[in-house]
């Protein structure tokens, strides 16, 4: 064969344009996954938000109610206890048909209480019990919409359909018409959405059930994984021998970080509710598999901390005298600190948005008082999600996607504060 | 005294005696500090450990076997009749008068030897409360004052301390084994417990999974049907449209950042992207069924497919988006971990950027990319919400990713969710899923952190 | 010209006291130490490659300042000089391996074949198929001995048949002097070579393509002395095919392997001419010091 360079480079130059060519396919391809990808997280975001911004804002109707005495408080004792008592769902029903006297029907009226939320009562008795003095007056009171009115009002329901396909019947659309005309309706600032523990109906859901539940899964959480994190990190760095066993453990640990969520479920279910006897539903029995589920987390960032600490610190400190412990407790660990806290944060926003091993510990129940210690039955933001996103009510969608909102804020705040943190303290030795 | 009194007593006991000890430690050698075998504050370390750890060790004893016994006396003085019941139905009894004592049930018409009972554990619980705390604070009392009268000026406090301190480190590091061996022990127990209702092989290569026990002997489809594979398949089914998705978006648009992007792009993108790996998989959940199962299902329509409203496709979709940067920074890291020097001799014979890469650079990271593939892989079988809020319950055996099919997570939480019986077969199945799901993945991590640490050591 | 301090460039010579006024000649008859103009004959009778006024920055740091040189057919030439002095930007100039480096410029022109090899119309995968590279580290791939050496004419498409391929494979690693030892091991893994026998691995790879140039990047010097050797002898055969242009830290192995020399000092060409007078009898001050281990 010819092997002069002449021949050489002919042969390369026939070659080049179709080599060209498929650099630049190879290229769009990368390019193509890259904007694939970004449409992806755009796709979600746009999703989210599109569907949970208006859940921020609620519907309000005000109402013209009738403080009747005889009522509320017959005898005039003026007693707070005696005021609680009184039915004030049907003093807002006599004024809503005080409102529109020409609805007659069984079937009409009860369709005409559906206009506001069954919470309207309780906003009343409130509004009464604080201000016995008003008792007998009429007055004008703003209550919540029920959640279809507040669906209507926002948009999500087409008024163009046949009434058959409509959630909402004519008659509810006069009504709500007839409110809008006497200026009686407005979207306010949803108060309860932040205020409120979960609740059948969506204009009187909130996530600060959740969020407490939350709260105490994840104090659990930090109180017992970043102790034993850090030791089991400070004792596989800085003290154990090089053997069999350190080997087990190690294997261990790398294992136990991609086993899946659910399993730890499974143990949490099977060793602390069942063998020992803990509390189902109870942040601290979820605080204490979330730990068992982020200590791998924990233990790797915080190896990886303390390796990163130059010998030389640890010779100078054993050079003027110090104990192996003193020199780990007080040189090596302050400076591998900020790592192991970087590595927690971001453990702890992996527990934050876990679910799966908590529904098998019971904490996917319907609770509506706000927790108030580590035991009581409670719930936490995801699976207030997963429990909204399993409801009908069109409202419920609305409010998922801000309590997906919300927690989506907390991770990033988690997250910007890790990197933060990892910026801050970032040292090259 | 309440225990969570009694543990913060407990706390304060501790402080109140370190500063006794410390005072101590002066004052055993007239205030010359220097003349102490250890630091002041090792002493009070010292006095605050021996008051507070004993205590709080007999606190979690006491806590851990107070239920079991509390329910045995319970138990002994129940009426005849009732001690005779079977262990099931016994079990069920003790839940009545452990709700009753809890106060779960306010209906008026209980059972007057039920009250009785129920008076009874209340008042065990009083008395166990107050033997307790009696006993929890002289523990710690009489521990402060060994201590204190132990201190003197050659005491080694430091090092009893450190010692008392390296047990902590020593037990902290074997909680990854207790966790392992929890798990192992859990989910084996339950299932070999299973496995005595349904044979193994009826299990694993049965074709039919229908778990609805009928509650009562007579009722029609008493027997259940347990055979894994349909869950198998379902599994298998939405992993593979989850790789489908995952490995070449993430492979590719790592080799892109890595080898063709400018500084900038990559600054903006990469982060863009991992903020898909920070978000929780119930949101993907929400998303696939919110979003994509929809879109799917109208799309198909629009083509004249039938297309199921809980399709495999879309949860295989979804959490194909959820693993891509999964797949895309651990191949970012087995792609930067390929040498400088071999990019250089590449191109140094004239090859073009993308034959750099498909036949040099890929080739030299392959084990590390298979490895992150197979932990991949592992992620998807594993996944749960995603599945749970957007496939389907019925256990179809199909291949069309168009239908609804059901996985080995989706089932392991239908089986456990609400069910508060844990004797049937129906709730034991789930932990022989959860056994099976957990020696999958097991072997797939195992397999895959081997060929990635041999992978890291090629190039160290 | 005057010399400027580059602050980035570390300054063997003015921590000496080297980099002082002092007169245009010196005593001994040399060109004194602060005349950077390029001494000696720069070019070539029949010319390979010509470079003019090539100048190269990393960003702000200038790293190649003003360098002409001929590259001759047929002749080994050795670049010295102390380390950051830029010869090896200047060879990996010549096969624009500098692209790759962020923040690179290349000014100046490099002529090949009548066509400057830094023009748009060049292109660079032909070029590279042209001026071969080896490097100071081995890097033979990941792949057995026979695909090491068979990657270059597959990429480039050099031969069609199967039988062409294993030709091309055989003679470039007889001319590698190779064959011998790995002539009943061509599927073996190329890593698993000697550190020696991996660098002929790529020279054998770098001449497989049939380029007229090979540039050698200090190729001996993770090789212990036997290795180096061979390298040697393998370079003075290769002379007869190829241009070759080699960079060294070893003042010996320049006078053992090159014709011609070119002593670089801290981006400045100092000195070119033939290898012996170099060495015998350098024209300028710094070259002296340099070859007489003054300093570098």
């Amino acid at each position: 064969m010819d092997n002069s360079p002449k021949h050489t480079t002919d042969l390369v130059r026939q070659g080049l344009a179709k080599r060209y060519r498929q650099e630049a396919r190879f290229r769009r391809m990368g390019m193509t996954a890259i904007i694939l990808g970004l449409a992806f997280v755009s796709m979600l975001f746009i999703s989210i938000i599109g569907n949970g911004y208006s859940a921020f804002w609620q519907t309000y109707a005000q109402l013209e109610v009738h403080l009747d005495a005889s009522k509320i408080d017959p005898e005039g004792t003026r007693d707070s206890d005696v005021i609680a008592d009184a039915d004030y769902g049907g003093i807002i029903k006599q004024s809503l048909r005080d409102m529109f006297p020409d609805v007659t029907g069984r079937r009409d009226k009860r369709t005409l209480y559906r206009l506001v939320s069954n919470g309207a009562s309780y906003d009343l008795k409130d509004f009464v019990v604080a201000n016995p003095d008003r008792i007998g007056t009429t007055i004008q009171l703003w209550v919540p919409a029920d959640d279809d009115i507040d669906m209507l009002m926002k948009g999500h329901f087409d008024r163009d359909k046949p009434e058959s396909e409509r959630r909402i019947k004519d008659n509810q659309i006069a009504w709500v018409d007839t409110f809008v005309e006497q200026n009686r309706i407005e979207s306010r600032f949803n108060k309860t959405f932040f205020t409120a523990g979960d609740s059948r109906d969506p204009e009187l859901a909130g996530i600060w059930g959740a969020a407490t539940g939350s709260f105490f899964t994840l104090i659990i959480t930090l109180l017992l994984a970043f102790p034993l994190g850090v030791a089991t990190a400070v004792y596989l760095e800085e003290f154990a021998p090089q053997n069999k066993w350190t080997d087990v453990i190690e294997v261990n640990i790398n294992n136990l970080a991609a086993v899946p969520s659910i399993v730890f479920g499974l143990l949490g279910l099977a060793v602390f509710i069942n063998f020992i006897g803990m509390p189902r539903s109870a942040p601290l029995v979820g605080g204490m598999v979330l730990t068992l589920m982020t200590l791998p987390t924990i233990i790797i960032a915080s190896r990886a901390a303390l390796k990163s600490v130059p010998p030389s610190i640890r010779e100078a400190a054993l050079g003027v005298g110090a104990s192996k412990m003193q020199m780990v407790f007080h040189h090596v660990l302050p400076l591998a600190m900020p790592g192991m806290l970087t590595g927690t944060i971001i453990g702890m926003a992996q527990a934050l948005g876990e679910s799966a091993p908590l529904l098998m510990i019971g904490m996917v129940a319907f609770i509506v008082d706000i927790p108030t210690g580590v035991l009581d039955p409670s719930t936490v933001l995801p699976v207030q999600i997963y429990l909204w996103a399993d409801s009908p009510e069109r409202a419920f969608v609305e409010r998922t996607s801000a309590a997906i909102m919300v927690l989506l804020a907390f991770l990033i705040a988690m997250n910007a504060l890790a990197v933060l943190l990892r910026k801050k303290f970032e040292r090259r030795w | 005294m309440s225990t969570t009194a009694l543990i913060f007593t407990l706390v304060l006991l501790a402080g109140f005696s370190f500063w006794l000890g410390r005072k101590r430690s002066f004052a055993v050698v007239n205030g010359d500090a220097w003349k102490l075998h250890s630091l002041p504050n090792y002493y009070g370390y010292y006095t605050a450990i021996w008051c507070g750890i004993p205590a709080l060790m007999i606190t979690a004893m006491w806590l851990f076997f107070e239920n079991t016994i509390i329910t045995h006396l319970v138990v002994v003085d129940l009426p005849e009749e009732i001690r005779s019941l079977s262990p099931d139905r016994l079990n069920l009894v003790v839940n009545d008068i452990r709700n009753l004592v809890s106060g779960n049930i306010v209906s008026s018409d209980v059972d007057p030897a039920m009250r009785a009972a129920a008076d009874h554990y209340i008042h065990l619980q009083a008395i166990s409360q107050a033997a307790l705390t009696v006993l929890v604070l002289a523990i710690a009392i009489s521990g402060a004052l060994l201590a204190l009268r132990a201190i003197r000026q050659e005491k080694r406090a430091r090092n009893a301390v450190e010692r008392i301190v390296m047990i902590f480190l020593l037990a902290s590091s074997t909680i990854a084994i207790f966790t392992t061996l929890g798990i192992v022990l859990s989910v084996l127990f339950e299932a070999i417990r299973f496995f005595e209702t349904v044979p193994l092989t009826s299990f694993l290569f049965g074709l039919e999974w229908s778990p609805q026990m009928a509650i009562r002997e007579d009722q029609v489809g008493s027997s259940g049907a347990f055979g894994a594979i349909p869950l198998f398949a379902g599994t298998l089914l939405i992993s593979f449209i989850a790789m489908l998705v995952a490995v070449p978006i993430g492979l590719l648009s790592a080799i892109y950042l890595a080898e063709y992007a400018s500084k900038r792009v990559r600054a903006m993108a990469k982060p863009l992207l991992e903020i898909l790996a920070g978000i929780p998989t119930v949101v993907y959940g929400f998303f696939a069924a919110l979003t994509v199962a929809p879109f799917i299902r109208d799309s198909g329509g629009l083509l004249g497919l039938d297309v199921s409203s809980e399709s495999a496709l879309a949860a295989g979709l979804v959490m194909g988006i959820m693993i891509i940067p999964f797949v895309s920074s651990l191949s970012d890291d087995v792609i930067n971990a390929v040498p400088q020097a071999m990019r250089d001799g590449s191109e140094g014979l004239g090859a073009t950027k993308s034959e750099t890469i498909k036949k040099v650079i890929i080739p030299a990271a392959l084990p590390g990319i298979v490895g992150g593939i197979l932990l991949a892989v592992s992620r998807a079988i594993g996944e749960t919400m995603i599945v749970v809020m957007a496939a389907g319950l019925s256990a179809n055996l199909t291949a069309n990713p168009l239908e609804a099919v059901t996985t080995v997570t989706v089932q392991i939480v239908t089986l456990l969710v609400g069910d508060q019986e844990f004797d049937s077969p129906k709730t034991l199945a789930a932990f022989a899923l959860g056994l099976l799901l957990f020696v999958v993945t097991l072997i797939l991590n195992i397999i895959a952190l081997h060929v990635v640490r041999k992978y890291r050591e090629q190039y160290e | 010209m005057t010399f400027q301090i580059d602050s980035g460039i570390d300054l063997p010579g003015q921590e000496l006291g080297l980099v002082s006024k002092m007169p245009a000649v010196e005593n001994n008859g040399k060109v004194s130490r602060d005349d950077r103009k390029t001494v000696g004959d720069i070019t070539h009778a029949d010319p390979r490659m010509t470079c003019r006024d090539v100048h190269v920055w990393y960003g702000d740091k200038h790293a190649l300042n003003d360098v002409d040189l001929d590259i001759g057919k047929n002749e080994v030439i050795a670049m010295i000089g102390p380390s950051g002095c830029g010869k090896s930007t200047f060879i990996r100039c010549l096969n624009r391996m500098n692209d790759s480096i962020d923040g690179c410029r290349v000014s100046g022109d490099l002529i090949m074949d009548g066509q400057d090899i830094y023009d748009r119309k060049m292109d660079v995968v032909l070029l590279r198929a042209m001026v071969g590279m080896v490097f100071q580290k081995p890097n033979p791939f990941p792949k057995s001995i026979f695909e090491n050496v068979a990657y270059g004419p597959r990429i480039h498409g050099l031969a069609a048949a199967k039988t062409d391929i294993e030709e091309i494979v055989v003679t470039s690693l007889q001319k590698a002097g190779l064959w011998d030892e790995v002539k009943d091991y061509l599927d073996q893994p190329g890593t698993g070579l000697s550190g020696g026998q991996q660098q002929r691995l790529c020279i054998a790879r770098a001449i497989a393509v049939n380029p007229e140039v090979v540039l050698m990047d200090e190729p001996c010097s993770a090789l212990d002395p036997i290795a180096t050797a061979r390298i040697e002898e393998l370079i003075d055969e290769l002379r007869e095919h190829y241009t070759i242009a080699i960079v060294t830290h070893s003042m010996q192995q320049a006078a053992r392997v090159s014709q011609r020399t070119a002593y670089f000092h801290l981006g400045d060409l100092i000195e070119v001419g033939e290898t012996d007078q170099i060495f015998t009898n350098p024209k300028h001050q710094l070259t002296e010091d340099y070859i007489t281990g003054r300093f570098g």
